[in-house]
């Protein structure tokens, strides 16, 4: 009596199933990867807005506090987007005529707000909280980059989980002086990590990592 | 494109299929050959099948291409963000901001608080300051803002079948109102709700004294004028009566419902559990033929049918004279069968030992002769003055009963009234049925009906005018003691809608004043001009005006004009009785539409999505009716189809029906919910009538009830004890709290900063369920429907069961609210096989919706089964404007997930943020800082949230009470929820 199954079969077989698993997993293990590239959390990603503000100007050369547009940052959970009205306090004298400044005027003036488009954006079961951050040192820099240097705003950390809970478990190297958290050039001094541990215990710097601190 | 020939479903060429096979059809029309299809499958006048490229090559192609682009469609679309175009002053965008106003509870005030995030208005809460709230809150108050984004709420005015602008219909208003001048207003009647409103009673008088002649009558389907026409019996007019439970030791309340929905309920509920704590406490003796919110907290009830409770009454007048000398009262006296004489003598002596520190409260559906008998009871104990004072009423028109209803009717069915202007919620519904006034609303020529949806009434009127809802409109309201609030709104209204000032001003010619400018201009015109802008903003900040409050009238009651009344008393009818009973979920059926309370169950019965006919175990037994069975009950004449359900501790040959339910036109949650008891309402008897007829119908209905096992099969859950008996039961409830063995190991939560816990004390619960309720407005819970219910699938996360003890005829009852109790050895933190469910470092037991896949097997393993799950996708079926209503801090859950109480954890947040980031550091939260949503609604006070490693937090002590344990104690799950023992204060007289 012939054998059922040629020789072969053992081989077929084992590569049909290394090719399932190795699918399966690739599939996997490829989703995840892509979840944590630039690409996949789309830092970087050039975004357009309907006004070309740009950041560098107001911040470097008008020397204007992050607070002064995103106002409830220390207070609240959102930062806040300035009102149209925020923007007419200066271009109301200054610049009054720029064409860059029609979609401002033309806001105040139909009263109808500005659709921004967003470039930071955290899942809607993430309920972040920019009051406590600001309040406790982590300044705006660590998570937002240098605004002081994009010409249009885009994405510069990950936001993953994984990044938040980093600094949850050891915030101590992204601390800084209250006086400086806006300040986009503010140097660390050598021994960062001693003005940390000082910061920490001045500020009653106490993260949390329960499931619950930002899922609710 | 060639075709792959395969065969499609529904599809023939045009072939005549073989005989021997059955033919397939899709209508009866192709099913017996009218529409055979000839010659290409598309009937004559479309466009034959193209023969290449087709539609389904093109949906080929189409299909292909999308699942390619499906790979650039991984990265969600950018969001928006809008900024204001001018802030508004006062709001910062994402805090929330708090607002006083107030609310109407039958045309009286409670005042609320509430919360809108960046203008949006989400959850209501009671406000301390005002008497009728004190903080807690009530089912309509919580169910508000849900009626304030219901999507079928009307818009705009319709008139003769089109569409009107409110100033195009002021215009005709205006003429109308001319046309009335001429005869000074002979021919019209406004038909309004009761209201306490101080705008309003300028507004009116001004219409009065422009039309003389006409006049404005209030109707109430469920008011108290019964027990105004009492004290008129009494007193020669119609004063109201204001108890106050925290001075009363011995209460007395005959068919009354203060705990429930009567009066000032929460107020009431405060002062009762405040004396149940503490010496002497309370006692409560409760006579009435339903099962009550009052009845289930009674220390004593007697079950007695409706007709009965006045001769029970003169059962205490009596004994109250012969044997203790209350002369007053001796005319009064009856006799009673032995039983009942045993227990009004037991009251009697217990209201002689408590004198100046009683009360005794009648119910509105007793007759007028009960209350006056109960006023003069009131004052031959000298409670007068020290448990109830006596107060003109804060209604503008105190006479809210049938009668008034009647002489309109008359009129209409004479043909003497052309324009008929109502503002009484859907009178249409609410009439009795005798005056028959949905058949002669039509014959008013002229008919406005302000409305907020469309309900009976709207579709008889020629001109509907959208209402605005209170939190969109400007008002005024005075308390039951005459405190004043302002109604200010909260939101922009989301319709095109107009209030009852505005209607009424209309026919002044001010209807375009707007309501703002009257509420204003009336308390200015008190007040006075000089510095009035700050006046008034200082009264919306504190959302009362202080000392506005009417002064107590002394009053005496004319005792023989109350036994003349007494005596002259309908003696009770005989046959089987008929109760009709406010529900305290619908009230008069203006909220059947709202399904948050739809679907709350009960307090008593906890049935959901509709009424029944509530009937006793015995006379279920003597009629041959079960659970669910059809029935026909016919009154006077008229019938009504019903379904029947068996309530312990009803009286016998006595049948509770329920108002509200049974609408015709109501919005979807309301439709097919239970029956309308007032088809067989009259306008002689409309509480309490007798010779009804029961058929059974041979039908059967599903009762929905979230609760059909009442028995604790001897467990210790539930757990009472008398106050005698509470020094014995020290060593059992010591076996039931404290450390006990389990295969998890301990942790020590004592270094932690904050430990967070619950304590519920069954003394003070009456089993209200607003606590059900306020946890389903603050953490965004579905409704599910009644399908859903008969599934056990209800999604709140908070319950409150309800056990009988004792017999099925005299059950006694406790309440036991029941959210997850956060076990510090979780049993659904093990099985989980995704660590969805674990704990945090405080303690919670945190659900984290984004792991888990729906196993349930934490739901299995949970011993108090508190966890839900969400069967269904409920959340993107619903309107946009109900998105509107969601608390922006709480996620809105997904099919497929587990979810459960979390504490209350987004307000532990909030406040934890408020003091570390606005605060000093090292500020800490204060052990009471944090109220969960239950425990803020609650108007008992019944429920404290905390932390349980600050020793002064009232949770903690609470923890440290003798009375303490912990529910399934046995299984070692060290839940933080603890339960206080109920303590009950009988008179061992009655034992």
């Amino acid at each position: 009596m012939s054998a059922l199954f040629s020789p072969k079969s053992n081989t077929t077989l084992m590569t049909v199933l290394a090719t399932l698993a190795l699918g399966a997993g690739g599939t996997i293990g490829g989703l995840m990867v892509f979840q944590r590239i630039p690409y996949g959390t789309q830092q970087q990603a050039p975004i357009v807005q309907p006004v070309q503000f740009d950041h560098r100007h107001h911040v470097q050369d008008d020397l204007i506090d992050c607070r002064y547009c995103h106002a409830s940052v220390d207070k609240a959970p959102s930062a806040g987007i300035p009102a149209t009205e925020t923007c007419l306090a200066c271009h109301a004298q200054v610049w009054n005529k720029s064409p860059l400044l029609d979609q401002v005027r033309a806001s105040w003036f139909s009263n109808q707000p500005i659709v921004w488009t967003r470039v930071t954006r955290l899942p809607d079961f993430v309920y972040f909280n920019h009051a406590i951050h600001v309040n406790k040192g982590v300044g705006c820099v660590e998570c937002h980059g240098r605004v002081d240097q994009m010409a249009a705003i885009e994405q510069v950390a990950p936001l993953t989980m994984g990044w938040c809970l980093d600094c949850h478990r050891d915030p101590k190297p992204r601390l800084r002086p209250l006086e400086v958290v806006t300040s986009m050039r503010w140097e660390p001094p050598a021994d960062r990590a001693a003005l940390g541990e000082q910061l920490a215990k001045t500020y009653d710097v106490k993260p949390r990592v329960s499931c619950t601190t930002c899922h609710r | 494109m060639p075709s792959l020939g395969l065969p499609i479903y529904g599809q023939h060429d045009g072939r005549r299929p073989d005989p021997a096979t059955p033919e397939r059809w899709r209508s009866l029309a192709e099913a017996e050959g009218r529409a055979a299809v000839e010659a290409g499958q598309y009937p004559d006048g479309d466009e034959p099948a193209p023969a290449t490229f087709g539609r389904r090559g093109f949906v080929q192609l189409l299909s292909a291409s999308a699942a390619l682009a499906g790979l650039a469609g991984c990265k969600p679309p950018r969001e928006k963000v809008v900024g204001y175009v001018k802030r508004p002053e006062g709001v910062t965008p994402s805090l929330p901001g708090y607002y006083a106003t107030a609310l109407s509870q039958g045309g009286h005030a409670v005042g609320v608080v509430v919360e809108t995030h960046e203008g949006r208005p989400t959850k209501i809460e009671g406000h301390r300051d005002h008497p009728a709230s004190l903080g807690g809150s009530g089912l309509a108050e919580q169910a508000a803002i849900l009626e304030l984004y219901q999507p079928d709420r009307l818009s705009g005015v319709r008139r003769r079948g089109g569409h009107m602008a409110w100033s195009a219909l002021l215009t005709e208003l205006s003429a109308l109102a001319k046309a009335h001048e001429a005869d000074g207003g002979a021919r019209l009647r406004f038909l309004c709700e009761p209201t306490s409103s101080p705008a309003l009673a300028a507004l009116r008088q001004k219409v009065l004294a422009r039309f003389p002649r006409a006049r404005i009558d209030t109707w109430d389907a469920i008011g108290d004028d019964a027990a105004r026409e009492g004290a008129r019996l009494a007193f020669g007019r119609p004063l109201e009566a204001d108890q106050d439970l925290t001075t009363a030791d011995v209460i007395l309340a005959l068919d009354a419902d203060p705990l429930g929905g009567e009066g000032e309920h929460l107020r009431h509920a405060r002062a009762f559990a405040a004396r149940r704590e503490g010496a002497p406490m309370n006692r409560l003796y409760v006579a009435e033929p339903g099962y009550s919110v009052t009845g289930g907290a009674a220390d004593h009830r007697f079950r007695m049918r409706g007709a009965e409770v006045l001769a029970f009454a003169r059962g205490v007048a009596g004994a109250l004279a012969s044997r203790h000398g209350l002369a007053a009262l001796a005319p009064l006296g009856a006799p009673l069968a032995a039983e009942r004489a045993r227990q009004a003598e037991a009251v009697a002596k217990d209201l002689v030992r408590a004198r100046g520190r009683g009360l005794v409260l009648a119910g509105r559906r007793q007759p007028p002769a009960l209350h006056a008998l109960v006023a003069l009871m009131n004052e031959a104990l000298g409670h007068v003055g020290r448990t109830l004072v006596w107060r003109e009423p804060a209604l503008v028109d105190p006479a809210t009963g049938p009668a008034g209803l009647a002489r309109l009717a008359q009129e209409l069915a004479a043909g003497q009234v052309t324009t008929l202007v109502i503002t009484a919620w859907n009178p249409a519904y609410t009439a009795p049925a005798d005056l028959g006034l949905a058949g002669l609303l039509g014959k008013a020529p002229e008919l406005l009906y302000l409305a907020a949806q469309e309900d009976e009434t709207s579709g008889l009127a020629g001109t509907v005018i959208a209402a605005a809802h209170p939190l969109e409109a400007w008002g005024d309201l005075r308390a039951r003691n005459g405190l004043a609030s302002v109604v200010q709104p909260l939101i922009a209204p989301l319709r095109e809608s107009v209030t009852e000032l505005d209607l009424t001003a209309a026919f002044v010619e001010q209807g375009h004043l707007g309501a703002w400018r009257h509420v204003r201009d009336a308390w200015q015109a008190q007040a006075g001009q000089a510095g009035f802008d700050r006046t008034w903003e200082s009264w919306l900040s504190a959302g009362v005006l202080h000392a506005t409050e009417l002064r107590a009238v002394p009053a005496e009651v004319s005792a023989a004009a109350v036994v003349a009344a007494v005596v002259a008393a309908a003696a009770p009818p005989a046959g089987l009785e008929a109760l009709f009973a406010a529900d305290e979920k619908v009230l008069d059926g203006r909220l059947a539409g709202n399904a948050w309370l739809q679907e709350l169950p009960h307090p008593i019965s906890k049935l959901t999505w509709g009424n029944a006919a509530l009937v006793s175990p015995a006379t279920a037994r003597r009629l041959g009716l079960e659970d669910g069975d059809g029935v026909k009950l016919t009154l006077r004449g008229r019938s009504v189809e019903a379904t029947a359900m068996v309530q312990p501790g009803h009286a016998d040959e006595a049948i509770t029906l329920p108002l509200g339910y049974g609408r015709r036109v109501v919005g979807p949650a309301g439709q097919g919910a239970g029956f309308d008891a007032t088809a067989l309402r009259t306008v002689g008897a409309p509480w309490i009538d007798g010779g009804l007829a029961l058929v059974k119908t041979g039908k059967r209905q599903a009762l929905a009830r979230t609760q059909e096992h009442f028995s604790m099969e001897g467990r210790d859950i539930a757990l009472e004890v008398t106050l005698e008996g509470l020094p014995h039961a020290a060593h059992k409830l010591e076996e039931l709290r404290g450390d006990q063995a389990s295969i998890l190991p301990a942790v020590d939560y004592s270094k932690e900063q904050y430990r967070w816990g619950m304590a519920i004390d069954l003394t003070k619960c009456t089993g209200c369920g607003i606590c059900t309720l306020a946890c389903q407005a603050e953490n965004n819970i579905p409704v599910v429907g009644k399908e859903q219910v008969l599934q056990s699938r209800e999604m709140h996360w908070l319950r409150v069961d309800r056990y009988y003890e004792g017999t099925p005829e005299e059950p006694t009852s406790i309440s036991q609210p029941l959210a997850c109790v956060h076990c510090e050895s979780a049993p659904c933190e093990y099985v989980c096989p995704v660590n969805a469910t674990v704990h945090s470092d405080e303690g919670l037991n945190e659900m984290v919706y984004n792991r888990c896949v729906g196993t349930r097997y934490c739901s299995n393993n949970c011993p108090y089964k508190v966890r839900r799950f969400n069967y269904l996708d409920f959340h993107p079926t619903a309107p946009p404007t109900l998105a509107m209503l969601a608390n922006p801090d709480v996620t809105v859950r997904a099919r497929g997930v587990m979810e459960k109480c979390s504490y209350c954890v987004q307000r532990i947040e909030r406040a934890r943020i408020g003091v570390r980031a606005l605060g000093a550091p090292g500020d800490t939260i204060g052990g009471d800082a944090v109220v969960s949503a239950c425990q803020q609604a609650c108007p008992a006070e019944a429920i404290v949230f905390g932390n349980l490693n600050d020793p002064s937090s009232r949770v903690s002590r609470a923890h440290r009470d003798d009375r303490r344990y912990d529910l399934l104690h046995q299984l070692g799950t060290r839940p933080r929820t603890a339960y206080l023992v109920r303590v009950k204060n009988p008179n061992p007289e009655l034992a």
